[in-house]
């Protein structure tokens, strides 16, 4: 029992030397940081000029639960989180490709353990970053983000919706054991994660049948659960959505976890 | 050689270069799937758009149709651009890298040489995708068609110069690849939504400082009610951009200083 004990706060403090590694690494990339906030500020600028003219300016005008300021905070929180998710696909993609992956597998660390450390890292950073970003953009259009409890809920779904992106982002990265090229495969999941994920228009306003369709996919886990519980906190959802994310976690990990093994039992790694 | 020749002579060069570049679709499977995937890229943004209008049908005058023109200008004309010159949003990086050399050293225009030199096969799908949708939803009148045909010209045409002016500042400021990269992901960004939902200084900023809006309103100002005054305003602004382009590109040349690396025309 000590023994098992003792091999996880190991494996948990490797974990944590490489997500304070990875933390570090990013803070040398100013620019890129720079970059993205530009485009956040710009996107959700266009964003902000949308919805005011399909709410035709009116603060007051509720449509499907949502006023014109929730939407707009609600599309502050997905692309806050939508950008927060480093590139995991094209890095395993490169790692495949030139032969790093011989490293990291012969590390003292599972594989997708080392890839979770480096995504939560740079994803949390990122998301507290493009929130400041975000909210300095959304506050002078629309007002404060005063939603009640709506923060508590945005931040205690966060961290799962990160970890169902990480896994789906998994997913599609370990195909490249097999067939190298994943940009076309995780070209799809970003659209997916675009439309029926709930970035762009909340769930609620899609018509009944693909509001149907979308309970039965993981996408909304990692994007419209938080973002809809930022802006309309309820204790009950809460806690069904929690476990709904905790459900696609481990069903999501499971498969993660299958893939791995099959693909790395036929992967040919030629320098490294 | 008299003027015609020689005119005679670069219309010979691009032709060429045309025809090896387009070459790359030899590779169907490769094609197909890189063409394939922008044109699903775009559907998917239809569909977030058929939703959008599902909820409020019309915005600013703007309804499901008009947004639908919009894509198949905007999509259309970027994909012809990109496929004949398809180095335009690349020009920036080229001039910093120093990767000039190697068309300086050539008997031809060096921004036409540069501009031909690549052709993505991705804007394949992006122009495919402008045509079904305009087929699909637009006016296939003789005189219709001819109305998309300069829409698809003046939208190309913009997309190239607005690049080329944004790439010539790396002349000036050197490393501006990732400033022209934003600029470029912006525009196109613009160039996708409808430019009445926009207002005062930024509604006048897309018709002048960022000339976004003379592809965003092509389906309203060209397509749907023919707005002779407008439509006069788009071609020059198009005209004139891409000669400013080319004096831009020929004033920053005198301030190009090679870096000595050793590249290959790819």
């Amino acid at each position: 029992m000590d023994g098992e004990s003792n091999r996880w706060a190991v494996a948990g403090r490797k974990a944590a030397a490489v997500g304070r590694i990875a933390f570090r690494h990013q803070l040398a990339y100013k620019t890129d940081f720079a970059m993205r906030g530009f485009f956040l500020l710009f996107i959700l600028f266009v964003f902000i000029q949308l919805w005011s003219a399909a709410y035709e300016g009116d603060f007051s005008k509720s449509i499907s639960g949502f006023t014109l300021k929730q939407i707009v905070w609600y599309l502050v929180f997905t692309e806050a989180l939508t950008l927060a998710a480093p590139p995991l696909c094209s890095r395993i993609e490169e790692e495949v490709k030139n032969g790093d992956v011989a490293i990291r597998l012969i590390r003292p660390q599972s594989y997708a353990g080392y890839h979770f450390s480096v995504f939560a890292s740079e994803a949390l950073t990122r998301f507290i970053v493009h929130l400041a970003i975000g909210s300095a953009i959304a506050w002078p259009f629309v007002g404060p983000p005063a939603f009640g409890y709506g923060w508590l809920g945005l931040l205690a779904l966060s961290a799962g919706a990160l970890t169902v992106t990480f896994l789906l982002l998994m997913l599609v990265g370990l195909c490249a054991f097999w067939v190298e090229e994943t940009s076309g495969l995780y070209f799809v999941l970003q659209k997916l994660q675009f439309t029926i994920g709930g970035m762009l228009l909340p769930i609620d306003l899609m018509p009944e049948w693909l509001q149907r369709v979308c309970a039965w996919l993981p996408f909304q886990a990692a994007l419209y659960f938080p973002a809809r519980m930022g802006v309309h906190f309820d204790a009950a959802l809460l806690a069904k959505q929690l476990a709904i994310q905790i459900g696609w976690i481990v069903l999501l990990a499971l498969a993660v976890s299958r893939m791995y093994r099959r693909g790395v039992s036929k992967l040919h790694v030629n320098g490294g | 050689m008299s003027t015609a020749d020689k005119l005679m002579a670069n219309a010979r060069y691009v032709w060429t270069c045309w025809k090896v570049n387009l070459a790359a679709m030899e590779y169907r499977l490769s094609f197909l799937l890189l063409a394939g995937m922008m044109f699903v890229n775009n559907a998917i943004w239809l569909f977030f758009w058929s939703l959008f209008f599902g909820r409020f049908p019309v915005v600013q005058g703007w309804e499901l149709h008009d947004v639908m023109l919009l894509w198949a200008v905007s999509t259309g004309g970027f994909g012809w651009a990109a496929m004949l010159f398809g180095n335009f949003p690349r020009i920036a990086g080229i001039v910093a890298t120093g990767h000039l050399d190697v068309y300086l050293s050539q008997p031809r225009p060096v921004l036409l040489s540069v501009l031909v030199s690549r052709c993505s096969v991705t804007a394949a799908g992006d122009f495919l995708f402008g045509i079904a949708v305009y087929l699909m939803v637009g006016d296939t009148s003789p005189r219709g068609m001819l109305l998309f045909a300069l829409g698809l010209l003046i939208s190309g045409m913009l997309f190239i110069a607005v690049m080329v002016v944004a790439g010539c500042s790396a002349f000036w400021i050197g490393n501006a690849e990732g400033m022209t990269q934003q600029l470029f992901n912006s525009f196109i960004a613009l160039t996708t939504y409808p430019s009445d939902i926009f207002r005062g200084f930024v509604k006048l900023a897309l018709f002048s400082l960022v000339p976004a809006g003379f592809i965003s309103y092509l389906p309203i100002g060209l397509l749907r009610d023919f707005d002779p005054l407008f439509a006069a305003g788009a071609v020059t602004a198009a005209c004139g951009l891409t000669l400013a382009g080319a004096l831009l590109f020929r004033r920053g040349l005198r301030r190009y200083a090679s870096g000595n690396t050793i590249a290959m025309r790819s």
